[in-house]
C-alpha cells in the first residue's frame, strides 16, 4: 500500500510495507488479472524477491513502487476505456440496436506503445541491449502459420516477416554480422550494432510445431511490444545509413518471395544514388576549390569528412566486409536460401540462387562457389567449388576462407563448432577447433610452433595450410606427446610441492626411517595423506562462511572437470573403436 | 359436388355438438329424420388410408355433416394466404391509391375555426440545441468530415537523447538467454554425443536432473528437422521474463584458493611435534590416560586392562607396573618434583600411590601416605559420609573410596589438594553438591564444593597460578574462586557435549574440546563466548592439552588423529591470540570405534604423548 492509504495498524516500513502480493496489486489497481498481466508485460514490471516473504513463500511479490508506477500509467485508463467500450458494443448488439453498434464500431479506442518504449529504453543503446528476445520472438513468429483459433493473424505474421527482413537487410548492408551458428534449434546469429552484441535465433525454415498447451495470448502480448520496438529500432538504423523507412520494395520480387533480396537491392540502390549525389557535389566542390585559395578551411573540412567516413568502420567490420569480397556464390535449390543470402552478403559476397528472380544464372562463369546440399552433383563446372552450406558458416566464424576439401559435396563434414564457446575457459578444446586455429595462424602468415618441431621451414603460408589438414595423424601424435609432457610436468610440480611441505621429513632422515618402519606406509600413501592433511588444516582455520563458499566452489569446479572428463573418455573410446574397426 | 351448393343436410343449427355426444345420430335432415353417425376408422386404419392416398393431406372431416371433405386447389390457396395474414383473395389490393372523395375546395366554412398555434411560427428550440452541439463538435474537431490522414507508424523516437533514465526504481535487466555450446550444433564432434548406455541412464534419473537437451548428429543440413520445442521454449522465456522474480546476485569469480587465510609459515613456528619417535608398548587394553612426571623423565599411564605403568621417556622402558585389577580411568602425577606420587582413579576408588622414584624423601612420602586406621573423617567436611580414606593394602598408598565411579583426578599446583569428579547421572539432588570433591592429602580431609552445580560435571581443573577452580559440565564451563567461595564466571561453549578442558599456563585462556569434534578457544578477558571455534575433528575430541612453556596446544580425537596447533597469546591485551594449525599426527589405529584417548605435552620439550585405544603410547617429537 502506498503510504497515504496505509490503514491503521498496518506496517510503515520493512518488507511488509515495501512489497505486495499479486492479488493485492490486482485489487489495488482494480483491474482484471489479464489486464494486469498485459500491463506488466508492456511496462516491463517483474516480481521481486523480498528477503522476508510476509504473506508466505508461495506468493509472487511486487514492489509497491512498481505497482504505483503501473497505477499512473495512461495505458491503464485506456484499457479501462476499452473494457467499457466492449461492454457498450455488447449491450447494443444484444439489444438489437444495430445503428448504435455500427456507430460504436467505427470509434474503437486504440492505444500505442511508443511512449512506453521511450520510457523503458531512454536511450537507443538501451533498446539495442535488450533486443535479443525481441529479435528471436519476431523471427519465430515470422516462421509460424497464422491460426485463427489462437488469434494469430496473418497480418501480424507478415508484419513480423517484414520487420525481421528489414533488420537482416540492415545488418548485411552494414556488415555488422559477426558470428553464425547452425544448431538443432535453428540458426543463431550474432551482430555487433553500436558496440552492443545482439544475438538472435531464427528457426529452421520448416513447418513449425504448434503445441496446444501454450498460452498464445501471452506470447502475442509480448510480440505486440516487440513489433513496436523493432519498428522503431529499424527506423533509427535505416535513418542512420540515410535510408527511408519503411522501405518500398519491388513488387515483382516480393511476389516471388525474394523479400530479402528485394530489400538488399533497395538498400544498395539508395546507396548508389547517394553516392552519385556525393560525386556530383564533389565535382562542384572541386570547381569551387579552384576558385578559392588553397588553404581555405572548406577543403580541409571535406578531407576530414572523408577520413571520418572511413574511420566509422572499425577493423572488425572491415575484416568482415572483405571476407567474401570478389567471391560469387550460387545457391542450390535445396539449401536454406534466405539464411545464406543474408550471411554471404553480410560478408561481402555476391549471391544468386536457383529459382525465379535470381540476378544471374547457374551457367554464369564468374561463380566461384556453388553451395549444394545433395548427396551427389551430376553436372559440374570445373571453374567452381561445390561445397556444402556448413562451409560458409565455418568460414565466417573462423574469419578465413577455409580449404574446401573437406566440405565438398557428398563428403562427411567436419564437426560444426559453436563460435560462442570459450574453449580455454571450458577446459576442453575440440580437435577441429585446433585445426582451425592453425589455419588461422597460417592465414595470418605467422608460423605457429608446429607439433613435433621437426617440421621444415615453412615460409609459404599455403603450404602450411595444406599441411595443417593433411598431417592430421602427425598432429594427433604431437598432441599426445604434448599431453604426456604436461603430465610429467604436473607430476614434477606435485613432487616439488610435496617436498616443500614435507621439509621436516627430509631434514631428519633417521626419524623419517623410523616413522616409515613404524607405520609401514608406502611413500605414495603418505604423500596423499599429506596433501589431505594440508587441505584439512587450512579448512580448520577458515571461518564457516568462507569454508562453505570454498566447498561450493570446489563442487562447481568438480562438476566442470567431470564434464570435461566424460568428453575425453568418450573421445578415447571412439578412437579405440575406430582403431579396432580399422584393424 | 360441393356441400355449399346443395346447402347443409343437417338441420341442428348452431348448437354445440357436445349435446349429441352420447346419441347415435348427429342431427336431422330436412325431412326430420335422424341422421345416423357414421362408423369412424380407428387410428391404424386411418393411418394406412393416409399413406395409401396421395391426396389425404387435402381431406378434412366436417364434424357437423359427419363426412370427409376433400379441399380443392383454390381452397388450399385461400387457406395459405389467410395463414400468411394476407387478404384471402389474390386479386384484392390492400394498397390501392387512395381516392379522396371529399371536396376540400370551394367549401364555404373551414372544418376548424381554431387560430394557427404559435409554435408553428417559431423555430424549434431542440433543433437549435442539436445544431449548436454539432457546430461545437465540428469546431472542437470531434466530428471530422474527411478521413484522417495516414500518419507514419514509426518516427525517430530517440531524436533528442537526454539523460532521463527509467522510473527511479532499480531496474534489473533480465539475464540473456544462454548461448549455445558445441553440443547444440547440428553436427557436433562425436565426443559430444552421449552413448546409448548414457541415454538410457538418463531415463533412470529424476526428471529435474535429466539433461534438457540431448545432442544429436545430422549428416547434412537438409536432414535437420524443425525443432519441435521452439515455440515452447519461446513461451517459457516469455514466462520467465514476466513471472520470475529478479534479484541481483553477486557472483564471485575468484580462485577458491584465494579464500584460504594467510597464515604465517609453519616453518617459522617450529619446533612442534611432527613425527612419531617412540612407541611405548606393553599395555593389554586401551590406554585411557597418561601423565608426565613434572621433571619430564617419566610418564605414567593407566589402562583399561587394570594396570598402571611408569615408563622412562627417553628409552621407552617400563619401570613399574601396578596391577590394580580394575579399569583405570585417569592418572595424575603430583606437580611437585620432590613428591613423586600418583593419583589414580579406578572404578569408585581414587588411589594415591607412591612411585618410589625419589629415594631420599621416601620416608616423608611414606608418612604422608599413612592413614590412621579407623580414622573417622572430619564431619565438618560435609562429604564425610560419602568418602572414606583408608590404607591401600596391595601397594603402598591410600585408597579413597567414593560412592560413585570417579572419572578424573586433578592436582592443585601446590600438590596438596586434588579434585575428583563423579559424573554419574543418577546422583540427582545430591549430585549437584557431591559430584565434585576436593581432597586435602596432608590432612586426609575431603570437601565438597560449597555451591550447587547446574548440569553434570565432566572434568575439572585448577588454575595454574591463582586459586581458581574450573568445572566443565556438559554444556558450559563454570569458574569458581576458591578463596572467596563464589562463582566467578560461566563460559558458554555452545557445543553439544564438552569432553575435556585445558588452561593456558598464562591462565587467561581456556580451550575446551567437545564430543562433536569442535575445539573452542576462550579468552576469559574478552567474553564468555568462544573467541574461536575450530571445527577440526570429524569425531569426538577426547582430550585437549596446552604446553607449559611452548605456544602449543593439541587435541586428540577418536578419529585416530591428534592435531597440533600453534596458540600464541600476546601480553598486549589488544592483540588477539594467534591460532595456526600446524600438524595432524597419524599413527594410531581404531579399536572399537575409539582412536586416541589422551594426549599430553612433555613439560619441557615440544613433544607430544598420545595414548591410543590400540594400547600403544606414542611420543611425537619435532
Amino acid at each position: 500500500m502506498p503510504k497515504h492509504y496505509r490503514p491503521a495498524g498496518k506496517k510503515k516500513e520493512g518488507n511488509a510495507a515495501r512489497y505486495m502480493t499479486r492479488s493485492q496489486a490486482v485489487k489495488y489497481l482494480q483491474v482484471s488479472l489479464s489486464v494486469f498481466r498485459r500491463l506488466c508485460i508492456f511496462k516491463g514490471v517483474f516480481p521481486r524477491d523480498p528477503k522476508k516473504k510476509v504473506k508466505g513463500t508461495h506468493q509472487t511479490y511486487y514492489h509497491v513502487k512498481d505497482i504505483l508506477f503501473l497505477k499512473h500509467e495512461p495505458l491503464l485508463d485506456k484499457f479501462r476505456e476499452m473494457h467499457a467500450y466492449e461492454k457498450k458494443v455488447k449491450k447494443a448488439v444484444s439489444k438489437k440496436n444495430k445503428d448504435l453498434a455500427e456507430r460504436l464500431l467505427t470509434r474503437k479506442p486504440t492505444y500505442t506503445l511508443d511512449m512506453l518504449i521511450r520510457e523503458r529504453y531512454p536511450k537507443f543503446i538501451d533498446a539495442l541491449r535488450d533486443l535479443d528476445d525481441c529479435l528471436t520472438m519476431v523471427h519465430l513468429f515470422a516462421a509460424l502459420p497464422a491460426i485463427e483459433r489462437e488469434n494469430i493473424q496473418a497480418e501480424r505474421i507478415h508484419n513480423c516477416r517484414g520487420l525481421s527482413l528489414e533488420w537482416q537487410a540492415y545488418i548485411s548492408r552494414t556488415h555488422k554480422l559477426r558470428k553464425a551458428f547452425i544448431s538443432v534449434k535453428g540458426i543463431y546469429y550474432q551482430a555487433e550494432v553500436e558496440g552492443q552484441k545482439v544475438t538472435w535465433l531464427t528457426p529452421h525454415a520448416l513447418q513449425q510445431v504448434m503445441p496446444q498447451d501454450v498460452d498464445y495470448k501471452i506470447m502475442l502480448t509480448f510480440l505486440e511490444f516487440y513489433e513496436t520496438l523493432l519498428g522503431f529500432v529499424n527506423l533509427r538504423l535505416y535513418h542512420s545509413i540515410k535510408l527511408k523507412y519503411p522501405p518500398i520494395l519491388d513488387p515483382r520480387l516480393k511476389a516471388l518471395a525474394a523479400d530479402l533480396y528485394a530489400l538488399t537491392r533497395y538498400v544498395d540502390a539508395k546507396d548508389r544514388t547517394i553516392g552519385a549525389n556525393n560525386e556530383e557535389s564533389e565535382l562542384r566542390l572541386a570547381q569551387l576549390q579552384d576558385q578559392l585559395p588553397a588553404n581555405e578551411p572548406g577543403a580541409l573540412m571535406h578531407l576530414v569528412e572523408n577520413v571520418a567516413d572511413d574511420n566509422e568502420e572499425d577493423e572488425e567490420t572491415r575484416a568482415c566486409k572483405t571476407l567474401f569480397q570478389n567471391k560469387t556464390f550460387f545457391l542450390g535449390r535445396e539449401v536454406p536460401r534466405e539464411s545464406l543470402l543474408f550471411v554471404i552478403t553480410a560478408f561481402g559476397g555476391v549471391v544468386s540462387w536457383e529459382g525465379d528472380g535470381a540476378p544471374f544464372e547457374e551457367s554464369n562463369q564468374d561463380i566461384n562457389y556453388q553451395i549444394v546440399d545433395r548427396p551427389t552433383q551430376s553436372h559440374r563446372f570445373i571453374s567452381r567449388d561445390y561445397v556444402q552450406p556448413q562451409w560458409v558458416f565455418d568460414c565466417i566464424n573462423a574469419r578465413i576462407i577455409l580449404p574446401t576439401g573437406e566440405y565438398m559435396v557428398g563428403k562427411v563434414l567436419p564437426p560444426h563448432l559453436s563460435p560462442f564457446v570459450d574453449n580455454e575457459a571450458e577446459g576442453y578444446v575440440p580437435e577441429y577447433a585446433e585445426t582451425i586455429k592453425r589455419l588461422q595462424a597460417a592465414a595470418r602468415k605467422e608460423i605457429l610452433p608446429m607439433p613435433g618441431g621437426e617440421q621444415d621451414d615453412l615460409e609459404n603460408a599455403q603450404n602450411l595450410l595444406a599441411e595443417g589438414i593433411i598431417d592430421r595423424t602427425k598432429a594427433k601424435e604431437a598432441a599426445e606427446r604434448k599431453q604426456k609432457m604436461a603430465v610429467h610436468e604436473k607430476q614434477y610440480h606435485q613432487e616439488l610441492k610435496k617436498e616443500m611441505q614435507g621439509m621436516q621429513y627430509t631434514s631428519d632422515p633417521n626419524i623419517d626411517e623410523i616413522k616409515n618402519n613404524g607405520e609401514e606406509n608406502t611413500d605414495d600413501m603418505s604423500s596423499q595423506q599429506l596433501v589431505k592433511d594440508d587441505e584439512n588444516m587450512t579448512m580448520v582455520s577458515m571461518s564457516r562462511k568462507k569454508r562453505r563458499l570454498y566447498e561450493a566452489m570446489k563442487i562447481s569446479q568438480g562438476r566442470k572437470k567431470a564434464n570435461v572428463e566424460t568428453l575425453e573418455t568418450r573421445k578415447k573410446n571412439i578412437q579405440k573403436s575406430k582403431k579396432t574397426s580399422s584393424n | 359436388m360441393s356441400v355449399s351448393q346443395v346447402g347443409p343436410r343437417n338441420t341442428i343449427g348452431d348448437v354445440p355438438l357436445e349435446w349429441y355426444k352420447d346419441e347415435e345420430h348427429i342431427g336431422y335432415d330436412v325431412a326430420g329424420k335422424k341422421i345416423k353417425k357414421k362408423e369412424r376408422l380407428d387410428k391404424l386404419d386411418s393411418f394406412l388410408a393416409r399413406t395409401d392416398d396421395a391426396n389425404s393431406w387435402r381431406k378434412i372431416i366436417d364434424d357437423i355433416e359427419d363426412e370427409e371433405v376433400e379441399l380443392t386447389k383454390e381452397e388450399t390457396k385461400l387457406i395459405r394466404r389467410m395463414l400468411k395474414g394476407k387478404a384471402p383473395h389474390a386479386d384484392f389490393d390492400p394498397h390501392a391509391p387512395y381516392v379522396d372523395w371529399f371536396a376540400w375546395d370551394g367549401a364555404k366554412h373551414p372544418l376548424s375555426n381554431a387560430p394557427e398555434p404559435k409554435r408553428r411560427f417559431i423555430p424549434s428550440k431542440w433543433e437549435a440545441k442539436k445544431v449548436v452541439k454539432y457546430i461545437r463538435a465540428i469546431r472542437k474537431g470531434l466530428i471530422k468530415f474527411d478521413k484522417p490522414k495516414e500518419e507514419p507508424r514509426f518516427y525517430n523516437l530517440w531524436g533528442d537523447e537526454h539523460d532521463k533514465s527509467g522510473h527511479g526504481l532499480s531496474y534489473i535487466p533480465a539475464p540473456k538467454p544462454k548461448l549455445p555450446g558445441h553440443d547444440e550444433s547440428y553436427n557436433p564432434s562425436l565426443e559430444y554425443i552421449p552413448t546409448q548406455e548414457e541415454i538410457s541412464a538418463y531415463q533412470l534419473m529424476f526428471e529435474e536432473d535429466q539433461p534438457k537437451f540431448i545432442p544429436k548428429r545430422f549428416a547434412s543440413l537438409r536432414s535437420v528437422p524443425a525443432y519441435e520445442k521452439s515455440v515452447r521454449e519461446s513461451f517459457d522465456r516469455c514466462l520467465d521474463l514476466y513471472l520470475c522474480p529478479r534479484a541481483r546476485k553477486k557472483r564471485i569469480n575468484i580462485d577458491p584458493e584465494s579464500l584460504k587465510p594467510k597464515l604465517p609459515s609453519r616453518k617459522d613456528l617450529k619446533p612442534y611435534p611432527t613425527t612419531c619417535y617412540l612407541e611405548y608398548k606393553g599395555h593389554k587394553g586401551p590406554v585411557a590416560s597418561i601423565c608426565t612426571d613434572p621433571s619430564g623423565q617419566h610418564i605414567a599411564s593407566g589402562s583399561h586392562d587394570g594396570t598402571v605403568r611408569i615408563w622412562e621417556v627417553e628409552t621407552g622402558r617400563c619401570i613399574k607396573i601396578w596391577e590394580l585389577g580394575e579399569p583405570v580411568q585417569h592418572v595424575a602425577w603430583n606437580p611437585l618434583p620432590e613428591l613423586p606420587i600418583l593419583a589414580v582413579s579406578m572404578g569408585q576408588d581414587v588411589l594415591v600411590l607412591n612411585t618410589g622414584l625419589e629415594k631420599e624423601e621416601n620416608k616423608k612420602i611414606e608418612d604422608l601416605l599413612r592413614v590412621e586406621t579407623l580414622s573417622v573423617p572430619d564431619e565438618s567436611g560435609c562429604a564425610g559420609s560419602s568418602v572414606s580414606w583408608s590404607q591401600y593394602d596391595k601397594y603402598e598408598g591410600i585408597r579413597i573410596k567414593h560412592f560413585k565411579t570417579v572419572s578424573s583426578v586433578e592436582w592443585h599446583r601446590k600438590g596438596d589438594y586434588f579434585s575428583s569428579v563423579m559424573p554419574a547421572d543418577i546422583l540427582l539432588f545430591f549430585g549437584s553438591y557431591f559430584s565434585v570433591l576436593i581432597h586435602l592429602l596432608s590432612k586426609k580431609i575431603t570437601q565438597r564444593l560449597p555451591y550447587k552445580l547446574h548440569g553434570l560435571p565432566v572434568c575439572s581443573t585448577f588454575h595454574p597460578t591463582r586459586s581458581i577452580f574450573f568445572v566443565a559440565t556438559k554444556k558450559n564451563v563454570r569458574v569458581y574462586d576458591l578463596l572467596k567461595k563464589k562463582s566467578m564466571k560461566k563460559l558458554e561453549a555452545g557445543v553439544r557435549e564438552i569432553s575435556s578442558i585445558s588452561i593456558h599456563p598464562g591462565g587467561d585462556n581456556v580451550i575446551v574440546g567437545s564430543k562433536d569434534g569442535k575445539l573452542c578457544w576462550f579468552d576469559m578477558d574478552l567474553s564468555s563466548k568462544p573467541y574461536k571455534i575450530l571445527n577440526s575433528h570429524p569425531k569426538d575430541i577426547t582430550n585437549v592439552a596446552f604446553h607449559r612453556s611452548y605456544p602449543l596446544f593439541a587435541s586428540s580425537s577418536d578419529d585416530c588423529t591428534a592435531y597440533v596447533f600453534h596458540g600464541m597469546v600476546y601480553s598486549d591485551l589488544n592483540q588477539n591470540p594467534l591460532i595456526v594449525p600446524l600438524e595432524i599426527l597419524h599413527g594410531h589405529t581404531s579399536v572399537n570405534g575409539r582412536g586416541v584417548l589422551d594426549c599430553k605435552f612433555h613439560p619441557r620439550q615440544p613433544w607430544l604423548f598420545t595414548a591410543g585405544a590400540d594400547s600403544v603410547i606414542k611420543l611425537f617429537c619435532h
